[in-house]
């Protein structure tokens, strides 16, 4: 039979980090990291990427864990889209990244991918990476040389490209306890529930006192990375949470300077950026439901 | 390229084999363990049909976007691995007697999503069988058919 098959390639399997930062090191931009490999694979499939050595994670059981400790919620890098569908402390305590990743494409690919190679792959229309920036997740680096831990929102330079340099990998999320009183919002549009999203908004968001004391308002799908609507959140910030207020800020985000929508064969600009009014105004509306009048 | 030695556990029987390092599961189930196991399909390539679907360790994975490397040792199961002799497994009972098949490519990838469901939640909802199939496309029968069945079987007692 024929099969759309793999070119030949070197596989190595790294035991534990420092292993495989050495392995990677040593193979430079010959060599490519595999966790969950479904994204991977598929690359490889139509030769976008063709490394001579693949180095594979899967036998490092230290990359798998996901839990809360400390205030935060910890993704290990071996961590399945499914492991994360599955969890208590995910679904309660972290709901609209629940949403995100309980939703993602088909239960097949969910029981291979895993969470941070839905991170690093970095798809500008990830549903994950939108909650995980209204999250203010942050994404840990083993480097060999003491590692660094940065922002979510930094880790992705352009569509599918991220900061990582040959012999770095990501060893896990670090996602901040939700505040006591925030409230947060999941949307994505898409044409079937395993497609890719035209539109994802996720927000974050606290009202004390009647006065909104924190939101953070990531949107996908809509720029090269997941991008923060900064000027919209600068106009929230401090207001009470009103249908006004919710209907004004959401005209503006879809004027943020960030919201750059291509047109491809899931939608057209025009229609994106329609959308992105029409989700973060549900998604506010979410949010605030139980603190307007 | 080097050879790899492994393992491979498939309906509960040992293979021992050397394995290239970039062949997919897929090849290695049909060609390679010299039983010919002809029911895993492949049919997009990549990631999209669900056709090539088997179990892993019980989960249904995606068998022609799998490293065979990367699951040896562990529990594979195939569609011929259900029937037990003669005696058709519950789900193929419920499909044929649903008229749940038509062409029947895509019919051992939906049994072993819907496997994969029922042995983790016996009792699912007609939501919860569309989500688990999903990832499972049939061009033939337009799925009613395909979910009554798996729904007969999981209020049946599987």
């Amino acid at each position: 039979m024929l099969y759309r098959k793999l070119y030949s390639f070197d596989y190595e399997e790294a035991r534990d980090v420092p292993e495989a930062i050495s392995l990677l090191q040593t193979h430079g931009t010959e060599a490519a990291v595999m966790a969950g490999g479904i994204g991977l694979i598929e690359e490889m499939k139509r030769r976008a990427v063709t490394p001579k050595v693949v180095v594979s994670l899967q036998p490092i059981d230290q990359l798998k864990f996901l839990d809360v400790s400390d205030g935060n919620l910890r993704i290990g890098a071996l961590s399945k889209l499914s492991h994360g569908e599955q969890s208590n402390v995910v679904k309660e305590g972290f709901p609209a990244l629940w949403e995100a990743i309980a939703q993602i494409s088909s239960a097949q690919v969910r029981n291979m991918g895993t969470i941070v190679g839905n991170i690093t792959a970095c798809n500008p229309g990830s549903d994950v990476a939108t909650a995980l920036v209204a999250l203010d997740a942050s994404v840990k680096i083993a480097d060999g040389n003491g590692g660094k831990c940065i922002p979510i929102k930094s880790f992705g330079v352009h569509s599918r490209k991220n900061i990582l340099k040959p012999g770095e990998i990501v060893t896990e999320i670090i996602v901040p306890c939700l505040a006591p009183g925030a409230q947060t919002a999941f949307l994505n549009l898409a044409r079937t529930k395993e497609d890719c999203a035209k539109v994802v908004v996720a927000v974050n968001a606290r009202v004390t006192e009647g006065v909104i004391e924190d939101i953070k308002i990531a949107l996908g799908a809509v720029a090269p990375t997941i991008v923060r609507a900064t000027t919209v959140e600068t106009m929230l910030l401090g207001e009470k949470p009103s249908e006004g207020l919710i209907q004004a800020a959401s005209e503006r985000a879809s004027q943020e300077n960030m919201v750059t929508p291509i047109s491809d064969i899931r939608s057209t600009s025009q229609y994106r950026s329609q959308m992105v009014s029409v989700l973060t105004r549900r998604a506010l509306t979410r949010v605030f439901q139980n603190h307007m009048n | 390229m080097k050879k790899i030695e492994a393992t491979f556990i498939v309906n509960g029987n040992p293979y021992e084999i050397y394995v290239d390092s970039h062949a997919l599961l897929i090849e290695v189930l049909r060609d390679e363990l010299g039983c010919k196991l002809n029911g895993v399909h492949e049919s997009c390539g990549s990631g999209d049909c669900g056709a090539c679907t088997v179990l892993v360790d019980g989960e249904p994975i995606l068998s022609c976007m799998t490293l065979a490397v990367s699951v040896r040792g562990k529990a594979i199961t195939t569609i011929e691995g259900l029937a037990k002799g003669t005696e058709l497994h519950p789900l193929q009972e419920a499909f044929v007697s649903n008229g749940a098949i038509q062409c029947g490519y895509c019919t051992p990838g939906m049994i072993l999503s819907a496997k994969g469901l029922l042995d983790q939640n016996p009792n699912p909802s007609e939501l919860e069988v569309k989500k688990a199939l999903a990832g499972n496309l049939c061009r033939c029968t337009g799925y009613k058919k395909i979910i009554d069945a798996v729904l007969r079987v999981s209020k049946g007692g599987n």
